[in-house]
């Protein structure tokens, strides 16, 4: 297993062309706009050596039997889907930020159960052909991001029926040695600092859509892939210094990227679907319930700093014993909890697939993240309340540093006597980081929109179970339980 | 050959699991009984807790709506199964 710092250099490694402000970056590793995202990525490498979290960031590789860090582990348990989300919060909490490497765990495990599915109807080789990617990346360590979403052009055709054929990635050429594909990802987290991408469609398909029915890995400097980091707000800050910045080390949200596969070739064993059409949904929505599980982790782990710090700014301000300041740490502590609650339940009530790993269950992890899509908000604007307006008019870093005006500033901007007044700058900084930037989008839309998850809750709803039951408790239909209890059984 | 039928704690079930034993009930004679030569497990879920918990050599585990076909089958293949491994 590599550490953070053999991470950051085995990037060195890669040579991806990555596009940013129309600029080529040139070195992933050294660049000051990727720095804060390789560095949250960095730390789910440092904290698989590190005693006191090696429990949640380890796992012993049902393969091989080797120690492996359980971003590249399938689950083989309850408990394993359990220590996974414990894994989301603990990095959540460690880095207030997104660690990026979550996607690429949840493409595996995908890969693995459908793969399965695949060979069993099919009699296809998929599944052993995965199972050396996945040893491969295990025994390597390597961060795969994982490229589900699609450009989609004209969202009310399907794949086949777009203008432009490329609007989702295809296969163009099958060749006797690989394949060919073209198209394009959007808002890949982590892209341009992992060393793999894994490829999978991004919905259901039909027979028409079977050349887009299609799901690769290939590293992230392959021939033919071309990757624009996406802009964030307030992102050129970092070039300004680091308390303006918030949370100058880890940044916020993953660092999105949109990835162009130009025709790239994809030999055979890194090919795991290829025209299965009728698997992408079981792909889909496999690959849907693990990413949502994990939102009740990670983003209660930001949630934790983001209460923290609007506890220490209320202290910072003199107003920490104020009722409503109370009440309202209180409520974020509250909407956080709930959703640390969505993460555990659905990992414990995880069950076994016929691949032998297990997975989330998939009711319980679209409420997960289904809450996620609002109580962030909810949170954010309680930090905001209490931080009060200075969260939007704070002077620049550049106006505290220079030594015209530094005293204006540290006089002006203090609050209580004892606590300096740099410590109330960064303090409002990292809540204006955490409450006003790209992580409440990212709450929104990261592992599929609102209407994703009511489209998969209604379909595991039950109605007709619960019309059933209020038919009963309504006296509608008879209730044998009922009548055994008052010895009134032939009466209804 | 005796045929048991056991029920998960039914919380919070996504089906009607009654269902499956009234299939079963119309084409094999079965008891509430863990002492038996093939025990089914009626589990409300995919979760599948009885699974989990249950010991028996010859356990088949039910943790979603089936079709008739397919209960009698699985039933009836675990039979056969069965058979041909008693001396």
């Amino acid at each position: 297993m590599m550490n953070g710092k053999e991470y950051i250099e085995s990037l060195r490694k890669y040579k991806p062309t990555v596009y940013f402000m129309g600029k080529k970056i040139e070195s992933v590793a050294d660049s000051p706009i990727l720095a804060p995202h390789v560095n949250a990525a960095a730390m789910t490498y440092e904290l698989a050596h590190d005693p006191k979290y090696e429990d949640v960031m380890t796992a012993k590789s049902h393969l091989t039997g080797e120690k492996i860090n359980r971003f590249t582990h399938i689950h083989q348990s309850t408990e394993d889907l359990v220590k996974k989300v414990r894994m989301m919060r603990l990095l959540g909490r460690k880095t207030g930020s997104c660690f990026q490497r979550c996607v690429g765990l949840d493409a595996l495990c995908a890969l693995y159960i459908t793969t399965y599915d695949i060979d069993q109807k099919y009699g296809t080789d998929y599944h052993e052909r995965f199972k050396e990617y996945l040893i491969y990346v295990q025994k390597n360590d390597l961060m795969a991001a994982g490229a589900m979403t699609d450009v989609k052009g004209d969202r009310s055709l399907r794949p086949h029926q777009q203008a432009d054929p490329d609007m989702y990635v295809r296969v163009v050429e099958r060749r006797e040695d690989g394949i060919v594909v073209r198209g394009a990802k959007a808002h890949i987290t982590g892209a341009v600092n992992s060393h793999e991408i894994i490829a999978l469609p991004t919905r259901a398909m039909g027979e028409k859509d079977k050349d887009y029915a299609v799901a690769f890995a290939v590293p992230v400097d392959a021939e033919g892939v071309v990757m624009f980091f996406g802009r964030q707000t307030n992102d050129m800050r970092r070039l300004d210094g680091d308390i303006d910045c918030g949370n100058a080390k880890y940044g916020t949200v993953g660092g999105e990227a949109l990835i162009v596969f130009n025709d790239v070739f994809v030999p055979w064993e890194r090919v795991f679907m290829c025209g299965e059409y009728d698997f992408a949904s079981e792909l889909v929505e496999t690959f849907a319930t693990y990413h949502r599980q994990n939102y009740g982790g990670c983003k209660v782990g930001v949630a934790d700093v983001l209460i923290g710090a609007s506890a220490a700014i209320a202290e910072y301000n003199g107003v920490e014993k104020a009722s409503h300041i109370v009440d309202k740490l209180t409520e974020m502590v509250h909407l956080a909890e709930t959703c640390w609650c969505c993460s555990l339940a659905c990992s414990y009530e995880g069950f076994k697939t016929p691949s032998g790993a297990y997975m989330p269950n998939l009711l319980l992890a679209n409420v997960t993240k289904l809450n996620i899509t609002r109580f962030p908000y909810e949170w954010s604007r309680l930090a905001q309340d209490i931080v009060g307006g200075i969260v939007a008019t704070t002077p620049s870093e550049l106006d505290y540093k220079n030594p015209e005006t530094r005293e204006l500033i540290e006089k002006y901007l203090k609050g209580k006597a004892d606590v300096p007044t740099e410590h109330r700058i960064r303090m409002i900084r990292l809540i204006e980081n955490l409450s006003i930037g790209a992580e409440l989008p990212e709450s929104m839309h990261g592992a599929g929109s609102p209407a994703a998850q009511k489209i998969m809750i209604a379909r595991r709803a039950n109605l007709d179970l619960k019309k059933e039951e209020a038919k009963r408790v309504a006296g509608i239909l008879p209730d044998e339980d009922y009548q055994r209890v008052r010895g009134e059984e032939k009466k209804e | 050959m005796k045929i048991g039928v056991k029920y998960c704690g039914g919380c919070n079930p996504e089906y009607r699991r009654e269902e499956v034993e009234e299939v079963l009930r119309k084409h094999f004679k079965i008891s509430y009984s863990e002492d038996v030569d093939i025990l089914i497990l009626i589990n409300g879920c995919r979760k599948a807790c009885l699974a989990e918990e249950v010991e028996h050599p010859n356990i088949l585990v039910v943790g979603s709506p089936m079709s008739e076909e397919e209960i009698v089958r699985k039933v009836e293949d675990a039979m056969k199964e069965l058979g041909k491994a008693k001396p």
